[in-house]
């Protein structure tokens, strides 16, 4: 994946973000990432130690939060977990193409002052 | 100390610039394929025989992208169809901002289908939406049956599989029966299609396909 560009897009969102709420530092990031994104938390963890260098973040921890993946049956109107490789309802065994989450990608919150 | 909400997407540079593209593309009614592949898998090989079947039927013009060379913008000018180079230089996909950019050049009052070939690559191209209709991925026969799963996201967000180079498959260890039931676990509603650009087979299979959904779009 994209992980030296996806944290060069974070800082640059919570940037504009702690400007608008006039914080001079930023002390934590959340970021939630779904199973099925194909994001590597490590990969993350090691672009935002070197991008974040010089920047309003730097001292900033970053947590990353993962999404489970879920689906939900529309025929039998529950909701169950998948993956890449198993999407079927648990109940009727139908192929569900109403995913309700696992592909997110975005800057929860932060903390600072 | 305060936490503050945020909620903003990651990626949303390129998700606004596609949002728009998408307006452009759907108000001129164009049918755009995002065609995806690793290299060599013969992308460019089974468009051709596209554009040669179908261009005296619609009006279609194809996006290249290439990481440094215009080979295979020359192959599909000499179809005599209007092609748009992208080099990007060293990335590994196409995004939003270079579709952009392409569209300027293009006569979209003159198009009835757009072909956006991607870079090269099972990996990255899948994970950027530029705009398009509908996603086809093509696999051949000599990359080996277990790709689908060993690069699932691509083959998940297709609409179409391509199992190309079907010819070659005797002499392969490549498990039809394990391509299609991986396919099926990743996607039960891809649309699959078998192809041979040698001896023309499946093309027109795919051809019909694909201009049954032009003409939708077209309505």
């Amino acid at each position: 994946m994209h992980e030296v560009s996806i944290i060069e897009n974070t800082i640059k969102i919570v940037q504009e973000k702690a400007e608008e709420n006039n914080l001079k530092n930023v002390s934590k990031i959340t970021i939630k990432i779904g199973q099925l994104s194909g994001v590597m938390p490590e990969s993350l963890e090691f672009a935002f130690q070197g991008m974040s260098k010089g920047t309003i973040v730097e001292d900033a921890k970053l947590f990353i939060e993962k999404v489970d993946a879920k689906a939900m049956c529309d025929d039998c109107n529950i909701t169950f977990e998948i993956d890449h490789f198993n999407k079927l309802c648990p109940n009727c065994n139908k192929f569900a193409t109403n995913i309700l989450s696992g592909y997110e990608l975005y800057v929860s919150t932060i903390e600072g002052e | 100390m305060s936490e503050i909400k945020v909620v903003t997407n990651i990626l949303q540079t390129n998700d606004e610039i596609t949002a728009k593209n998408k307006k452009i593309l759907d108000e001129k009614r164009i049918y755009v394929v995002n065609l995806m592949s690793s290299p060599g898998s013969g992308k460019t090989s089974i468009l051709e025989k596209v554009i040669a079947k179908l261009k005296n039927e619609i009006k279609i013009a194809v996006i290249e992208g290439d990481i440094y060379t215009t080979k295979d913008a020359e192959r599909i000018e000499a179809q005599g169809i209007p092609v748009v180079q992208i080099n990007t230089g060293g990335a590994c996909h196409l995004d939003g901002d270079m579709i952009k950019n392409s569209l300027d050049s293009l006569n979209l009052d003159n198009m009835d289908l757009l072909v956006i070939e991607n870079v090269g690559n099972l990996v990255c191209p899948a994970e950027f939406e530029i705009g398009e209709d509908i996603k086809i991925s093509v696999l051949s026969t000599t990359e080996g049956n277990d790709k689908p799963l060993k690069y699932p996201l691509m083959f998940e967000k297709s609409g179409v599989v391509i199992l190309n180079k079907i010819d070659l498959l005797p002499f392969t260890n490549f498990n039809k029966e394990e391509f299609y039931k991986d396919i099926k676990s990743l996607n039960a509603n891809a649309v699959t299609f078998e192809t041979n650009c040698i001896k023309d087979e499946g093309i027109d299979e795919f051809c019909s396909w694909l201009k049954d959904k032009v003409v939708e779009k077209r309505k």
